[in-house]
């Protein structure tokens, strides 16, 4: 789950840290990415490679349909822009049962098959295969961020007037940045489909993409630390509650609690996150 | 549009919505002409100022050139790389791409990115800024980035000398240097664009004398050496009569008179209208 965590923060970060665009619609595209993944698994049966292109592919062109027309508005619309494409989503996934079995969810999901008979399954070889997947979308988002793109997009976050001014296309950089942001997020949804090889709608709701930009707030954003940071401390605090011996259900509100305090918390004394470098405004 | 002009504004008309309090107590809107009908020709490779009184609507005149704002009625045409090209409903970056630059009245300039990434973010050249395509293409876009860090060096070592702040800070966040510097180099940046025309809004405002002499000395620089054309906005008179060739002077939403700047600033109606002597 860590490593799932890690992308999805570490994709959210290119767009709430580099662009300063929050988006409230991260668990709708991890869901579109889990189902995707479904779809190429269960009824197209491809294997680890196809999967992953089909599946990065359809989640940032399906990720267009909020971007484009939100992103060419000004300000704010934007999250309520993808809080609305959350909610959708979630009602499709919830209602059209005769697709996505609603809330009975999808069961026996396959697991990956790398080519030829070589399947991963099992705990290590999974643990070993999302750990790849990981560590390519840090590289990956490590060299965007010192690219000229991320300089880019740093000026955009920074200043949209002046972006513009220097002949800078701020609409087209940050559609951009959210169609990227979503292709990643996209294999965190493939990964999370075939490892609990069972999924419903419930995965992929408002409280799930409050949860994952909980984690990007708290971890920071800006740099590639942050949101490494942000996604092993919600992984790591419910075990550690575990631990401690509180029963499930006192640790599931001493969580939400913790969260909401940590953020609070951090906004008035260090804005930009545990480990992070942009102080949100 | 004759050879010699870079810039006509023709017949510009631009209204905005204020809310006032009418007679009887209750809120209104009023729509209201900011700029009734401004005619003004920028010369090539001359210093252009406009003067006026606050909130007459200069900078609103350069937001409109800048493709910030939309005019009412009447249209801009500008010779882009020896092409006339009609600036009307063209977005604000495409605008600066044709070869017009900006230095805004505030600042401006990327606080969070350091004085050297300000520079390099400013460069004519885009590659690299499409997602991947330095990934992709990693050979080219690091001899271009490299050409780009040089292009920067060079600009700082031309206009401030070698060993400048500039140089030694440029790893510093842009916020960490002073008001007069953070100016600079809102100037210094306009030269890694490709511009043909630069439009500056108060230079000199807020900056200390000395600062004051050498943007004097960058804006003859950049007319003569790198033959830029130059559009600002001053209340520094002193400024203007140093550095201007023309000047005209906006009152009540038209460019009420032009001339040298001689003749503007010591005619007596823009003495008694403006300067309050
Ligand atoms: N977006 C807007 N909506 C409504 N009114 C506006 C808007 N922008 C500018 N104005 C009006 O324009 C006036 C200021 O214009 P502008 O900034 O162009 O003045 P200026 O000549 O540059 O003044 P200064 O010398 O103080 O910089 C304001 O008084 C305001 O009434
Ligand atoms: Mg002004």
């Amino acid at each position: 789950m860590i490593n799932i965590y890690i992308i999805l923060t570490t994709s959210t970060n290119l767009l709430v840290g580099m662009t300063n665009l929050l988006s409230l619609g991260q668990a709708a595209l991890y869901g579109i990415g889990a189902y995707l993944a479904v779809l190429a698994l269960m009824a197209l049966h491809l294997s680890l490679l196809p999967t992953l292109i089909f599946v990065i592919l359809g989640t940032s062109l399906l990720s267009l349909l909020v971007a484009y027309p939100s992103l060419r508005l000004r300000g704010d619309y934007f999250v309520l822009a993808t809080l609305g494409f959350q909610l959708i989503v979630f009602t499709i996934l919830y209602n059209w049962v005769s697709v996505t079995k609603g809330p009975y969810g999808i069961p026996g999901i396959p697991s990956l098959v790398l080519f030829g008979d070589i399947i991963i399954s099992g705990i290590i070889p999974y643990l070993i295969l999302s750990s790849i997947f990981a560590i390519g979308v840090i590289i990956i988002f490590y060299k965007l961020i010192h690219s000229p793109f991320g300089r880019a997009l740093k000026a955009v976050r920074d200043d949209e007037l002046s972006a513009q001014a220097i002949g800078r296309n701020v609409t087209a950089l940050k559609i951009w940045a959210f169609v990227v942001s979503s292709g990643f997020i996209g294999i965190s949804g493939l990964l999370y489909a075939s490892y609990v090889s069972y999924i419903d709608p419930t995965s992929f709701n408002l409280d799930e993409a409050i949860f994952i930009l909980s984690a990007v707030i708290i971890g920071g954003t800006g740099n590639i630390k942050g949101p490494i940071v942000g996604a092993v401390f919600v992984v790591v605090l419910p075990e550690l509650l575990r631990f401690v011996g509180l029963p499930d259900s006192v640790a599931a509100n001493l969580r939400q609690i913790i969260y909401g305090l940590m953020i609070i918390i951090l906004m008035r004394l260090r804005p930009q996150g545990l480990a992070g470098e942009y102080a949100l405004k | 549009m004759n050879n010699d002009t870079i810039l006509n504004i023709d017949s510009i008309r631009k209204s905005f919505v204020r809310n006032i309090v009418n007679v009887r107590g209750k809120d209104e809107d009023e729509r209201f002409f900011l700029l009734e009908d401004i005619d003004l020709l920028v010369s090539k490779g001359k210093v252009t100022a406009l003067i006026g009184g606050n909130g007459t609507g200069k900078t609103t005149l350069f937001n409109i050139i800048s493709g910030f704002f939309n005019a009412d009625e009447g249209k801009i045409s500008f010779m882009s790389y020896g092409k006339h090209v009609e600036l009307t409903g063209i977005n604000a970056y495409k605008i600066a791409r044709l070869g017009i630059g900006r230095m805004f009245q505030d600042n401006h300039i990327f606080q969070n990115m350091s004085v050297l990434e300000n520079m390099l973010i400013a460069d004519d050249k885009f590659f690299g800024e499409r997602p991947f395509e330095s990934i992709l293409f990693y050979k080219i876009n690091n001899t271009i980035e490299k050409q780009r860090k040089e292009k920067a060096e060079k600009i700082f070592a031309e206009l401030f000398g070698d060993n400048n702040p500039f140089l030694k800070m440029k790893n510093e966040k842009a916020k960490n240097l002073s008001y007069g510097q953070q100016r600079l180099l809102g100037l210094a940046r306009l030269l890694m664009g490709d511009y043909k025309l630069l439009l500056l809004d108060e230079p000199t405002s807020g900056v200390n004398p000395l600062v004051v002499e050498k943007i004097k000395e960058l804006i003859k620089y950049f007319v003569e050496q790198k033959e830029l054309t130059i559009f600002l906005i001053e209340h520094n008179m002193n400024f203007v009569l140093d550095v201007a060739d023309f000047c005209h002077f906006m009152s009540k939403g038209i460019i009420a008179m032009g001339g040298t700047p001689e003749d503007i600033i010591g005619n007596p109606e823009v003495r008694k209208a403006y300067l309050g002597i």
